[in-house]
């Protein structure tokens, strides 16, 4: 291409190139190269500290961290677990979705119900824990309720959010195209919400997952808080950190479900290379 | 009579603790049937209220407003309104925004299938109607607003500053595609803008209000043939007539600014406008022959 006026040396790309294939996997190299160092700074600790009870070494945890995944016992708590997180996330879901497209559309049902929700969201997760053993004895039941108890508000808080975000002159295009409110609903406020709405979903399950272990420690006597409980009675002090990267793990790929998830169904966000929040 | 008849209206915007705003007071005229009429005048005569009130998306305070011969009381499908921000609901594809109206008036599948070739020829939108609107350039998304707003044949379109979001060189281009889509699509039209060679560009009639109280000062009609040349004599004779006056209009307001109206009574979230603009302001720069921006 022909260049008028001054001109700027045409450097490329300043950046280290190693080939699109490695481009590719830029980000998993460099997660990579800060676990190594992760762990060589944990056996170099161990080896200072010289007590499995405090802090085994790299090696014994892997392995414990390998077996665990094919423990029966494990997986099955694993999967009591993940049951009882669907299952708070799906009451929270069907409660906090609903009610934060009201609250989010009605200047009236948001003055009658934002300071009872904002209060009783102050109230810590824990503090539940004795009034739902109370409710509904020891088992599913708390569990259940202190998942859905802390996925509920980021649902409500995000789709009042989203329902708020949206153009008023989409509600004024619709009106003039003759839409009716049901059609409101359906076409303006449900769709444009709705990236809010997944958001709130990712953070909905996020504070499930974390609130479920902290309720297993407590109310029941099974689950993937309970193995972690029963490792730290056992001193087992390896399977306990074996079980927390577990945890960890799980979190994040179901995360990463949502995150996939998100993308599917708001595609229209990220077409033509644009990328939103 | 007249297709539309705007009858005395007086419309005032009030806010604690400031005097009242008169924004428009004794305002009266009327369109003919497919007449293209440009509502022109400084930012703060009013222009934009008085199309928000005829979209029927604010009432005003007395006077009526009358549509081939009915009330205008609310907004509805008689009137397709083209917002600034084209206001195209971006989780729609091109299609399913051009047959929202149809949709919702529950035409059958038939009808609807006929009007979107109808309106794709117009638009010469072929090819992009699965897109969404994200992935169209600004004029393509003006062509979109526009034949949306055709598509349950209004008995007039009301064009809020079409081009108002349009940077200086795509702005003529669009203008010319615009005056071919509204004489094919044979309508009414009443503009809003604060451009003068716009307003003589496309109108068959400019309508210059003043910023005090809206004040009609000049009812003029561009007698030119079209496709019409910018180049032209008279065409620059009627641009620098109408740029005096639009100073008089200027003059007259007084102290008026913008930001004494509340956001709501603007008609136009501008916040939204802004933040809309700088997320599409890639795809203008490409629609401009620019260079893409980085990612």
């Amino acid at each position: 291409m022909e260049r008028h006026g001054s001109t700027i040396p045409d450097v490329g790309n300043a950046r280290l190139s190693l080939g699109d294939a490695f481009d590719k996997y830029r980000g998993s190299f460099y997660t990579l190269i800060v676990l190594v160092i992760l762990m060589i700074i944990w056996n170099l600790a161990a080896n200072k500290i010289q007590n499995t009870l405090l802090l085994p070494y790299f090696s014994e945890t892997a392995m414990e961290f390998i077996t665990a995944w094919g423990d029966p016992v494990i997986m099955f708590n694993l999967g009591l677990t993940l049951k009882r997180v669907f299952t708070g996330f799906l009451y929270a879901f069907i409660i906090g979705v609903p009610l934060g497209l009201l609250m989010g559309y009605s200047a009236t049902a948001m003055q009658s119900l934002a300071p009872l929700m904002n209060s009783i969201r102050q109230v810590p997760i824990m503090a539940w824990v004795p009034l739902s053993i109370i409710w509904f004895g020891l088992g599913d039941g708390p569990t259940v309720f202190l998942i859905a108890m802390s996925a509920v508000f980021p649902l409500a808080i995000n789709t009042i959010a989203g329902v708020e975000g949206i153009d008023s002159n989409y509600y004024n295009a619709a009106r003039s195209m003759g839409a009716s409110r049901r059609d409101l609903v359906r076409d303006i406020v449900v769709p444009g919400a709705m990236p809010n709405i997944l958001t709130g979903c990712r953070l909905a399950m996020g504070a499930g997952w974390m609130s479920v272990i902290c309720a297993e420690f407590i109310a029941t006597s099974a689950g993937f808080g309970f193995l972690m409980v029963e490792a730290q009675v056992r001193l087992e002090t390896a399977q306990l950190y074996a079980l927390m990267v577990m945890s960890g793990l799980v979190g994040y790929a179901i995360d990463k479900v949502f995150v996939a998830f998100e993308r599917k169904m708001t595609s229209w966000r990220f077409k033509d290379g644009f990328v939103g929040s | 009579m007249a297709l539309l008849e705007v009858k005395d209206i007086r419309k005032t915007f009030t806010q604690k603790r400031k005097p009242p705003h008169i924004v428009l007071e004794n305002l009266s005229f009327s369109v003919e049937r497919g007449q293209y009429v440009s509502l022109l005048g400084p930012s703060g005569c009013g222009k934009t209220t008085l199309l928000t009130m005829l979209g029927g998306f604010m009432s005003a305070d007395t006077g009526q407003i009358y549509l081939a011969g009915k009330k205008v009381e609310g907004p509805g499908p008689d009137r397709g309104f083209v917002f600034q921000n084209y206001a195209l609901f971006p989780w729609m594809t091109v299609q399913e925004n051009i047959l929202y109206s149809l949709k919702v008036q529950n035409f059958n599948k038939r009808e609807r299938e006929k009007r979107l070739q109808e309106l794709l020829d117009i638009s010469h939108l072929h090819g992009s109607e699965n897109k969404y609107p994200i992935q169209l350039s600004g004029g393509m998304q003006q062509r979109v607003a526009v034949v949306r707003a055709l598509a349950s044949r209004p008995e007039i379109l009301l064009l809020d500053e079409p081009l108002g979001a349009i940077d200086f060189q795509m702005r003529e281009l669009l203008q010319e595609e615009l005056a071919a889509l509204v004489e094919e699509a044979q309508t009414t039209v009443v503009m809003v803008t604060h451009d003068v060679n716009e307003s003589v560009y496309l109108s068959d009639r400019v309508i210059v209000m003043s910023a005090n109280k809206g004040r009609i000062i000049k009812d003029m009609y561009i007698d030119l043939p079209r496709p019409r040349s910018r180049q032209s004599q008279a065409f620059k004779e009627y641009v620098s007539e109408l740029t005096e006056l639009v100073r008089q209009a200027f003059r007259e307001g007084g102290s008026y600014r913008q930001a004494d109206i509340p956001a709501r009574d603007r008609g136009v979230d501008n916040n939204f406008v802004a933040s809309y603009n700088r997320m599409h302001s890639r795809y203008t720069n490409v629609a401009n022959g620019r260079s893409r921006a980085v990612k």
